[in-house]
């Protein structure tokens, strides 16, 4: 046993707990040990038991959230049961997920003074301390600034900042990038393979984060049902995409193409790769002798542009604080289009979007929807062509059942009983929440709350729907899930617009892409056309998906297309590789 | 938003908290001294001023004083018709400037109509004043304040994070109406019932993130090491600086003359 005795090291052998209001164990036969300086990965399914687990880590499991707790969780050589969470909070740091509700101080230097002021340490110590803190995550000179207007990305620094201003021994991160786009996801990583470089602090993260997560840590550990099912490198978990797939953790795409050539007999077992280059070396090495000339792959049929939904001319928008949000947007939106908007935070897709269904109106320009001026026409009237899905469902749902929650934009439509409930019996087998009708929304998981608030709005048969990040925040089976009902959706004939981050989702089911930067649109085309603009995505700072990247690669070596999904790619290697191996 | 710290290098800021809020109270006293409103408007010019000199958006004081106005006017009409004009003790304000009915009944007093002018701007006054200390002081200084006056640290604390969570709870409030709407919600011209019925699919979701975010909040208190040590360092005691005691001086002799210009009958209607 003593060797499990060092600083900054976790021992943990709980035989179950149980939160007081739930029916089922949380967590139960979770055993794992954790040694100083490593950097851990968890990993699972969202309702895995990553937050519980990493509340047990600093003692907020048992002594906040008191429950059934058995068993033993020895931190940094302490017993957590014996100490408070104060106590511990000296040596064991946990950021959690929302920054907004870590943040204490007015100004971001006085924020990060919160945690050794409460330590009761010295003036001149805290200031080092601060100084220090701010340092490590990229906030120096931010000192004098007021948190509240801090960026999403800028306020996650802070609150690692406020955590490691106490010098924890052991820095534990519970999903700290959820909110964030991809350029802010890398930047939290990097932000702590320095710390742990800098401090030797052990770390644990907690993600959905696939790419990062390989090339970051040391170790995943992966939860599911509140146990441990599986441990060990990440390059192991990553290379096995049963595994991946089992856990609902998303696979890195050359896992998932080598796997699939591999599954053909296209390639052998151990030439599944995790890296591009890997991939392109070895296709290099074995295929070089192919000069057959490619006959140019069937190009997909642009959309015949029937009928013009959405027409926007000259599109300026300025928020009061006279900073200007848009600028002379101009756009047209056809009849059953899927058009993603991508861009980083800020760049104006969630202010354009809004436009749509008049929650902004321009300072100026004109918006026509189905050929009518919306100037004088209200959201709530708009609302009936065009849809808006929100990104989290619990700023909406507010009824006691999901029969009322999604009554209540029919009703406010004045439509007949019959209608009404004809219409909400077919939404609801629509989104797979059949039989619900009477279940209290929040009973119901994240997953289902948000199936009912994208219900809630199909409800009312809008032509057209925007979808404001619909992935953000959900893990791979959410993920899915959400993408594959919006093909459904566009299927069904709806035009969709759907701001998003996930790129994946942009190559795959998008037939255009718009890129907004500072409030301008920078690139709109097809998928093909937007991704071949390097230089101009560089300055929005948009990095294109890894198949797009690793169709680059293959153009360079002979393999040529235009490689965009994951499929094409597939498709072509398949192609390419049986007429190699067959001659 | 009446409770925003708002930075800046300006004289104000530079003041202790208790020689702001001595000033608070002289004008206040003053304010409600004198019922002619041409005493009022100079003060109340007096500490729009100040108001400027803090460098307070303008667009921030319009916010802070646009739901006021209905009160304003409310009052003025009230007052101007129920003080009888023979109340007065100058004979200009015992004047009748029109009738609202014909054959010369219920009139409109000009001193009623003063008096009015008065009581709004003493609300002027003190919203305005209580904005020139909520903007030029940092709420670590108010709960300084508070714990001069041997308010419990936790106790303190809670309130300075209430205020600073105001602003958040605005932006979700404005989040949800936003949903809301995209689902058909009218706010706003239904009659008051059929405000407060509309408001309802605003209020749960509110109340429910609220609930969230203050178990939230009580982790990431916990995290930081609230309640650790049973002193905690006080990162900026407040200090009462030569200019404190000298702008106390004035604000005193402001006082006292106030007392004695009011035993005078100056400024009465």
């Amino acid at each position: 046993m003593s060797q499990e005795l060092v600083r900054g090291s976790i021992f943990v052998d709980l035989e179950k707990y149980k939160y007081p209001d739930n029916e089922n164990e949380t967590l139960k036969k979770l055993q794992f040990k954790i040694n100083k300086g490593e950097i851990i990965g968890v990993m699972g399914r969202t309702g895995s038991g990553k937050t519980s687990t990493l509340m047990l880590l600093n003692g907020l499991i048992p002594h906040f959230f008191e429950g059934d707790f058995k068993g033993s969780v020895i931190v940094n050589t302490m017993n957590s049961e014996r100490y408070r969470v104060q106590t511990l909070a000296r040596f064991i740091g946990l950021v959690m997920q929302d920054p907004e509700t870590q943040i204490f101080g007015i100004t971001v230097e006085k924020d990060v003074a919160f945690g050794p002021s409460n330590l009761n340490y010295s003036k001149d110590k805290i200031a080092k301390l601060v100084k220090k803190s701010l340092n490590a995550v990229g906030l120096l000179g931010f000192e004098k600034r007021i948190t509240s207007e801090l960026s999403g990305g800028e306020k996650q620094r802070l609150a690692v900042a406020g955590i490691l201003a106490m010098e924890p021994e052991i820095l534990i991160l519970d999903e700290p990038t959820s909110e964030l786009d991809p350029a802010g996801k890398i930047e939290i990583y990097k932000l702590l393979s320095e710390i742990r470089q800098k401090e030797n602090v052990t770390i644990l993260i907690s993600g959905h984060d696939s790419e990062e997560m390989l090339n970051f840590v040391d170790r995943i550990i992966v939860l599911d049902s509140g146990t441990i099912a599986w441990e060990g490198k990440p390059e192991h978990l990553f290379i096995n995409v049963n595994l991946t797939e089992k856990f609902g953790i998303k696979p890195i795409e050359t896992a998932e193409i080598t796997s699939a050539l591999s599954h053909k007999k296209i390639l052998d077992k151990e030439n599944v790769f995790l890296n591009n280059d890997k991939l392109i070396e070895y296709l290099k090495l074995n295929f070089k002798k192919s000069n057959e000339k490619y006959s140019e792959q069937e190009k997909l049929p642009l959309p015949v542009h029937t009928k013009t939904v959405i027409e926007v001319n000259n599109l300026s928008f300025g928020y009061r604080s006279g900073e200007s949000a848009l600028q002379n947007i101009n756009l047209k939106f056809f009849k059953g289009e899927f058009v993603a908007l991508i861009g980083k935070n800020g760049a104006g897709k969630t202010t354009f979007s809004k436009h749509l269904n008049g929650l902004l109106r321009p300072t100026y320009g004109q918006i026509l929807i189905n050929g009518r001026d919306i100037k004088d026409v209200s959201t709530s009237v708009l609302s009936r062509e065009v849809g808006y899905v929100f990104q989290n469902p619990d700023h909406q749902i507010f009824s006691a059942s999901v029969k009322e929650e999604i009554e209540y934009g029919l009703k406010n439509m004045n439509l007949p009983t019959d209608e009404l409930n004809e219409r909400i019996s077919k939404v609801l087998h629509f989104v797979g929440l059949k039989n619900y009708e009477n279940r209290h929304p929040f009973t119901l998981g994240k997953g289902e709350r948000q199936k009912l608030a994208v219900a809630s709005i199909l409800a009312m048969e809008p032509s057209i729907l925007v979808i404001d990040e619909p992935t953000t925040g959900q893990d791979w089976d959410g993920t899915k899930r959400i993408m594959s009902m919006m093909n459904e959706l566009h299927k069904k004939g709806h035009t969709i617009i759907a701001i998003t981050h996930n790129l994946r989702l942009a190559v795959e089911y998008a037939d255009r892409i718009i890129v907004f930067s500072d409030g301008k649109i920078l690139l709109d085309g097809t998928p093909q056309e937007v991704f071949t603009q390097r230089k101009i995505l560089e300055s929005a700072f948009v990095v294109p998906p890894d198949s797009v990247l690793l169709g680059d690669e293959l153009n360079k070596i002979g393999f040529d297309g235009s490689f965009i999904t994951i499929e094409n790619i597939i498709n072509r290697l398949i192609e390419k590789l049986s007429n190699v191996n067959a001659n | 938003m009446l409770i925003d710290y708002y930075p800046s290098n300006s004289f104000v800021h530079s003041l202790d908290i208790r020689t702001k809020a001595l000033g608070f109270l002289v004008v206040t006293v003053a304010a409600f001294l004198f019922l002619s409103p041409i005493i009022n408007f100079t003060i109340a010019l007096v500490v729009f001023l100040i108001l400027l000199s803090i460098s307070t958006p303008l667009s921030r004081i319009k916010k802070i004083l646009k739901p006021l106005v209905p009160i304003f006017i409310i009052m003025l009409l009230i007052t101007g018709f129920t003080y009888p004009a023979e109340k007065f003790q100058l004979n200009m304000n015992r004047q009748v400037i029109f009738y609202l009915l014909p054959g010369e009944s219920i009139p409109f007093s000009s001193g009623g109509l003063f008096y009015g002018i008065t009581l709004t701007l003493r609300i002027f006054i003190m919203v305005l004043a209580s904005t020139v200390i909520t903007s030029s002081t940092p709420i670590e200084d108010i709960i300084q304040l508070m714990q001069k006056f041997k308010l419990p640290y936790q106790i303190a604390f809670v309130i300075a994070t209430g205020i600073r969570f105001i602003p958040t709870m605005q932006k979700k409030s404005e989040m949800i109406q936003e949903a809301q709407k995209a689902r058909g919600a009218e706010f706003g011209n239904k009659g008051i019932f059929g405000n407060i019925k509309s408001y309802i699919p605003v209020l749960i979701p509110l109340i429910v993130d609220s609930l969230r975010m203050s178990e939230n909040l009580a982790i990431a208190m916990l995290n930081r090491g609230f309640g650790a040590m049973k002193n905690t360092t006080n990162l900026h005691e407040i200090k009462m600086a030569n200019r404190d005691y000298a702008i106390c001086i004035i604000e005193l002799f402001i006082l006292a003359s106030s007392f004695w210009a009011n035993s005078l009958n100056i400024g009465v209607l």
